[in-house]
């Protein structure tokens, strides 16, 4: 029997108290299981003087070898042979490198079951039909490209996923690959809006939020002034990450989506998950990511790696046992961030909550050498 | 200080772009502005400068407090008359404005020719996105040279430049005819093309993106200067003895100060060795050196920028298991070895004191250098026979070769490097030093030739 199941087939994603046993004990499973399998993988445990017998609380969590995710974009370190592997994910290609992450068909079984308790949980789920629109370009125009990483090609996918969750009665993208670069489809999107608006059914927005900022902008400008059907969605995963330097404030995000859509903070939907750490987090009412039953958060020292105690802002790191094509057990995000008990929120899911705070890198003081060095990476790469 | 009103355009409005064109147009007519009068400017503006008011900004970019105060001493010298007189001379011997009169060489008719130089006319400079006042260093070249500039600003503007210039105008007026300032950004591409088109040359610093950018945007009939972006690194040598601590401190200094942001930084260590026990010996022992320089200069710590170099040190370290590399850690700094095939290779340091040393004997130093040519910059040169980089001679490996310096000198300027050093100077410029191989101000000038 696959501990796993008693932990990604549960229906409330939040009930961490009454799965923590089923937790430790998949946790336990997943790390026995790399360890025999992956020799590579054994080396680092055996580095750092780590078994599965050693997990046996939530204190020790903590020891399991941590990886960060800037190892999977380097290096392949698949457990099973990749014939084994089903689905590749790529990375959303922020920085042109993608990482070496793919699912067995067990792990995508488990996170496809995941992924419906959860969105299930927080209503993501709608029988009625809907029509969309799709922060990104038309899967189809680039799946078929061979370069996923140039085209941020997984995004796309996920968006294009994402419209699965409620039947579609549209979709309408809002980027254009074009020979010069992707280009904004405003005009189809102001139609298909207008059009929307007047069917009246509900509409989901989904994709990454630099484009919906993008796009409720352009709406403004020409004087779109909507009032959608309140069941729409805005469903927006990722970072702003590449559009750092457009970044818009939160609150003038909600106003313009008020004046321009007729939407309120109560339709938006903001997830966080990554690449190399496949489980999904869902902003509550009250703007915090609570750590569903399937990973436990850590906190860490930005120069030790220690975990840090609660309320303290460090590096963000995961533990969850759902991949048992690669060891995804222990990673640490380049994301900073300070967790707080659950309580501390007041919204009503009893999880600890993360905030995240930025992340890491050299931000606005990239010099010429660290550009070069970084040119020189991708040439000799 | 007021900016003047012509100072920052907007280059989306097409009367203000045509009154701009116009505008210049008439300021070339007037005759070509005297180097004089920008040395005098930048003179009087150099004994202004208040270091209080430019700290902050330098520490935010990880410098320690001491090379933040040599950065601004270092921008004072650098705008002061005696520099800028003496590197006018270095670069154009003869005087910027003088002209030489001769017969040439098997003249047919014995006819004088007359010479001169004269700016090129207008220089689009764009500038990168560093935290410093390079753009201003960058116009100041094109004033010095005569020339009309515009200057496009990094992205998200920079209040450094701008003030400064502003300041100049205000030292000497006539200059508020020779620099206008665009916040163009750099993906508006039709803005983009009609700044290009009112140049004469495009000075870009930058990644090659941004060049490449630049060649795509600009006409055949506009020269491109590009100071694109270099790696510089250090080459020791024990052949004939040890390289000294002095001289290895040195280097360490170096990666302490700079934190291995500059061009001129340096990013690791190339060993002249084949045997990796040699080398292992070496890393430690630099290890302890670097860990000495760095506690001596302790350096403001961002938390983004650390914590983005713990994750690569911990990625290296998972990749040193499987690998041939062996990360040394120290407190604040580490040394990764790389043995092997990758010694041969120059890639980046993870930087912020976090260094690399490679063994990479000299027979293959070429070889394994010059696929990086356009990007080498700065080698610093420890061997014997180099005065400052000769130890104590306690026997480590063969004796040096009579002429050990020229040969490797010889080596690493065939690879494609540019600039050699001692460890402590590598990011030190002296007056009239070349940039990147050129006399720069001498390509923001033409050479004009008078015949009867």
């Amino acid at each position: 029997m696959d501990a796993r199941a008693k932990l990604f087939l549960r229906r409330d994603p939040y009930d961490a108290a009454g799965s923590a046993e089923a937790f430790l004990c998949a946790v336990r499973e997943n790390l026995a299981w790399h360890a025999a399998r992956n020799p590579a993988y054994r080396r680092i445990l055996d580095a750092e003087g780590v078994d599965a017998g050693m997990i046996r609380s939530e204190g020790d969590l903590a020891r399991i070898p941590v990886i960060p995710t800037l190892y999977f974009k380097r290096n392949r370190l698949f457990t099973v042979p990749e014939g084994a592997l089903r689905v590749g994910a790529a990375s959303s290609g922020t920085s042109g490198s993608r990482s070496f992450v793919a699912f067995d068909a067990p792990s995508f079984r488990y996170g496809l079951a995941m992924v419906f308790f959860f969105f299930l949980r927080h209503h993501v789920l709608s029988p009625l039909p809907t029509n969309y629109i799709v922060l990104g370009p038309r899967p189809d125009r680039i799946l078929g490209s061979g370069s996923e990483e140039d085209t941020g090609a997984g995004a796309a996918k996920t968006a294009y996923g994402t419209t699965k969750f409620a039947p579609a009665l549209h979709r309408e993208y809002a980027l254009e690959i074009t020979p010069s670069g992707p280009h904004v489809n405003e005009e189809g999107v102001s139609r298909a809006l207008l059009r929307y608006a007047k069917q009246g059914f509900p509409v989901r927005f989904v994709g990454l939020p630099p484009y919906m900022a993008f796009l409720l902008s352009a709406l403004r400008e020409n004087g779109v002034k909507l009032r959608l059907n309140q069941k729409s969605k805005v469903i927006l995963g990722g970072g702003w990450k590449q559009f750092a330097s457009r970044e818009i404030d939160r609150a003038e995000f909600a106003g313009l989506l008020r004046e321009t859509l007729g939407l309120g903070p109560e339709n938006l939907l903001e997830f966080y998950s990554a690449v190399e750490h496949p489980i999904p987090y869902c902003k509550c009412a009250r703007g915090h990511f609570h750590v569903p039953l399937y990973s436990r958060a850590i906190i860490r020292d930005p120069v030790t790696l220690a975990p840090l105690p609660e309320g303290r802002a460090g590096l963000l790191s995961f533990v969850t046992p759902l991949m048992t094509s690669l060891p995804l057990l222990s990673v640490v995000t380049d994301d900073l961030a300070a967790l707080r008990p659950g309580a501390d929120c007041g919204c009503g899911i009893p999880t600890p909550y993360f905030d995240l705070l930025g992340r890491a890198g050299a931000g606005g003081a990239k010099t010429c050498a660290a550009e070069a060095a970084e040119l020189l990476a991708k040439e000799a790469g | 200080m007021g900016a003047p009103a012509s100072f920052l355009y907007n280059d989306n409005n097409p009367a203000d772009m045509a009154a701009l064109a116009e505008k210049i147009t008439e300021t070339l007519g007037r005759g070509t502005l005297p180097a004089e009068a920008v040395v005098a400017a930048c003179d009087r503006l150099s004994r202004r400068i208040a270091p209080e008011e430019h700290l902050p900004a330098l520490l935010a970019l990880g410098l320690t407090e001491q090379r933040a105060r040599d950065e601004i001493e270092i921008a004072q010298t650098l705008l002061s008359r005696g520099w800028l007189e003496a590197r006018l001379r270095t670069e154009f011997p003869d005087g910027i404005a003088e002209e030489t009169a001769f017969v040439p060489f098997a003249s047919a008719d014995g006819r004088q020719v007359r010479q001169r130089w004269a700016p090129l006319g207008v220089l689009l400079h764009i500038a990168a996105g560093n935290a410093d006042a390079l753009p201003v260093f960058s116009v100041i070249e094109g004033l010095l040279t005569g020339n009309v500039n515009l200057l496009k600003f990094p992205g998200g503007g920079d209040a450094l430049s701008e003030a400064i210039l502003s300041a100049l105008i205000a030292e000497e007026p006539l200059l508020a005819d020779q620099i206008y300032v665009f916040a163009t950004p750099s993906d508006d591409i039709a803005g983009m093309k009609r700044l290009a088109r009112l140049a004469d040359g495009i000075v870009v610093w930058g990644g090659d993106e941004a060049v490449r950018a630049v060649r795509a945007l600009s006409d055949p009939d506009t020269r491109i200067i590009e100071w694109g972006h270099k790696i510089s690194f250090a080459y020791v040598s024990e052949r004939g003895g040890a390289a000294s601590d002095e001289a290895l401190r040195g280097v360490a200094r170096n990666i302490c100060e700079t934190q291995q942001l500059y061009c001129n930084s340096c990013q690791g260590i190339f060993l002249d060795t084949e045997d990796d026990g040699e080398a292992a010996a070496f890393a430690e022992r630099f290890l302890a050196i670097l860990e000495a320089e760095a506690s001596r200069l302790p350096a403001p710590a961002d938390p983004f920028v650390q914590a983005q170099k713990t994750l690569e040190l911990r990625t290296a370290e998972l990749e040193a298991l499987a690998g041939a590399a062996r990360v040394f850690r120290g407190a604040g700094v580490s040394v990764t070895l790389y043995g092997g095939g990758e010694g041969a290779r120059l890639l980046p340091a993870i930087g912020y004191r976090n260094t690399w040393v490679r063994p990479l004997p000299r027979g293959r130093l070429l070889g394994a250098l010059r696929p990086y040519k356009g990007h080498l910059q700065t080698a610093a040169l420890l061997c014997a026979d180099a005065g400052a980089g000769a130890g104590g001679g306690t026997g480590a490996g063969s004796p040096p070769e009579p002429g050990d310096r020229e040969t490797l000198e010889r080596l690493l300027f065939a690879a494609g490097v540019v600039r050699i050093t001692d460890g402590a100077s590598m990011s030190r410029a002296y007056c009239g030093e070349p940039h990147d191989g050129a006399f720069p101000l001498r390509l923001y000038a033409r050479r004009l030739s008078v015949l009867g």
